[in-house]
């Protein structure tokens, strides 16, 4: 070795060399992104590696994928995990040791696997899931009923999304002329803020229904677009801000593929604003129609109830002359009865009356003196007066003796 | 005079008539007064039995 100073580049060179000999393939590694941004065109990665149990880093890197590279790898990587890069997310890349003189270490991304996100991606959601069921808040959602009159809405979207305007103006203009009130909680829908965003208008409805109950139900609803960023829909502290919510949670944010869990912890999960929308169009329908039938049912009853009534004061009323006729027979016969018994009455009473004139004049007839005359028998007359007693008469009175035929004028020669 | 009272005049008449309560000098008089009351009760019948008639008409109309 020569006893010389070396310079810097010298010193740099060295330090290439050996690692251009002793590292020159490429490694897969599995790693954890603390930081991650696009520049130009290229991507600039944060590695870290952190303790299991106390979170504490135990390595670090930096890693670069330069614009070429990137432009390829990294809109696959997007569309199989339905992510951008992001911190916190777990990447296996494949990388190459770069040092440059100038520019000192680097790590060259070459390429990346998103399936071994995915399957990071799905071990967190399970993980999460489980935890939410040992909560026991899973379904509590799911206990909830979307209330009948469902019409006061509080809307947790981005007012600048087409799908709650297409929301907003599918309930305005329904068929049925159903009347919808909705207010707007704004939040950021994508990204990493969506957690945070939604958590606060989440506080925010709740806080207005604590103090005075203005709202039938919650909708959270993205639009459609790009299957971008829906990572943030996945967490934990958001999973649990929806299951304990009083009101129920109808969530559409938009996905075609596998649910996230805000749809599996909410109480309703509808596909797209548009389809949530028609699902509180449907709610109410359903409603009505009950309402319909329930009075056209009510109007049959009662008619029907009125019919029988009718029938009821017909027959009655049917019968009151025939019962009449039976009073009236009735009483005819008893009129007449008393009637007759009247005239019979009165005819024996005048029969009685005759009866004893004739027995009067009987027993007149039979004291007729002219009978007795006609028997023999006479009467003896003496001035006129009938004699009785001889002792009345003395010798020398002139005395009339009436005989059947004639009188007998005599005197009386002796007592 | 009502139809039950005049039943009940009727009955007294014929009571008296069968008790031998009623002198002959009157009996054609209460002849004429039974007549009477009987037509008075027979008329009253057939009037209500048309009342009845005409009222269950109206009824029958406003069903």
């Amino acid at each position: 070795m020569e006893n010389r100073h070396l310079s810097l580049y010298e010193l740099n060179s060295l330090v290439r060399e050996t690692l251009e000999y002793e590292l020159p393939d490429e490694y897969w590694v599995e790693a954890e992104l603390s930081e991650a941004r696009e520049v130009g065109g290229h991507c600039y990665m944060e590695l870290i590696q952190k303790d299991e149990h106390s979170n504490t880093p135990v390595a670090k890197a930096s890693a670069k994928c330069w614009r070429n590279t990137w432009m390829l790898i990294g809109p696959h990587f997007e569309r199989i995990t339905g992510q951008r890069l992001h911190a916190g997310m777990k990447v296996l890349l494949q990388v190459s040791a770069q040092f440059h003189e100038n520019y000192g270490f680097s790590w060259i991304v070459s390429d990346i696997d998103p399936t071994y996100t995915v399957g990071d991606m799905a071990r967190k959601r399970q993980e999460i899931i489980r935890q939410l069921k040992e909560e026991g808040v899973f379904d509590l959602q799911k206990e909830l009923h979307i209330p009948m009159f469902a019409q006061h809405i509080a809307v947790i979207s981005s007012a600048n999304a087409a799908g709650y305007g297409d929301f907003c103006n599918q309930l305005a203009n329904n068929d049925y002329g159903f009347q919808f009130y909705t207010q707007l909680f704004p939040a950021i829908m994508q990204g990493e803020q969506v957690e945070q965003s939604v958590i606060a208008a989440l506080n925010q409805i709740y806080e207005i229904q604590a103090k005075k109950p203005s709202f039938d139900l919650v909708v959270i609803i993205r639009g459609g677009g790009a299957t971008s960023d829906l990572s943030g829909f996945d967490t934990l502290a958001l999973a649990e801000n929806v299951a304990n919510f009083p009101l129920p949670v109808i969530t559409g944010i938009g996905h075609e593929r596998d649910e996230s869990i805000l749809d599996m912890i909410s109480c309703v999960r509808v596909k797209t604003p548009t389809a949530a929308a028609a699902f509180l169009i449907d709610n109410l329908a359903a409603v009505y129609e009950r309402l319909e039938n329930a009075r056209t049912a009510i109007a049959h009853h009662v008619s029907r109830a009125l019919d029988a009534e009718q029938q009821r004061l017909s027959v009655i009323s049917g019968k009151i002359p025939m019962l009449f006729s039976v009073v009236k027979t009735r009483e005819n016969a008893r009129l007449d009865r008393l009637f007759t018994a009247f005239s019979s009455q009165m005819r024996e009473r005048i029969a009685e009356a005759r009866h004893r004139l004739l027995f009067i004049e009987e027993r007149t007839k039979a004291l007729d003196p002219a009978l007795l005359l006609k028997r023999g028998y006479s009467i003896t007359l003496h001035q006129g007066k009938v004699v009785r007693d001889p002792k009345q008469l003395k010798a020398g009175d002139e005395i009339e003796t009436r005989v059947e035929k004639g009188t007998i004028k005599s005197r009386i020669e002796e007592i | 005079m009502k139809y039950e009272e005049a039943v009940r005049e009727l009955e007294s008449l014929v009571e008296k008539m069968g008790n031998g309560d009623i002198d002959i000098d009157v009996l054609a008089e209460n002849l004429k007064k039974a007549q009477n009351l009987l037509k008075m009760c027979k008329d009253k019948l057939t009037k209500t039995e048309d009342e009845i008639q005409k009222l269950l008409a109206n009824v029958q109309d406003s069903l």
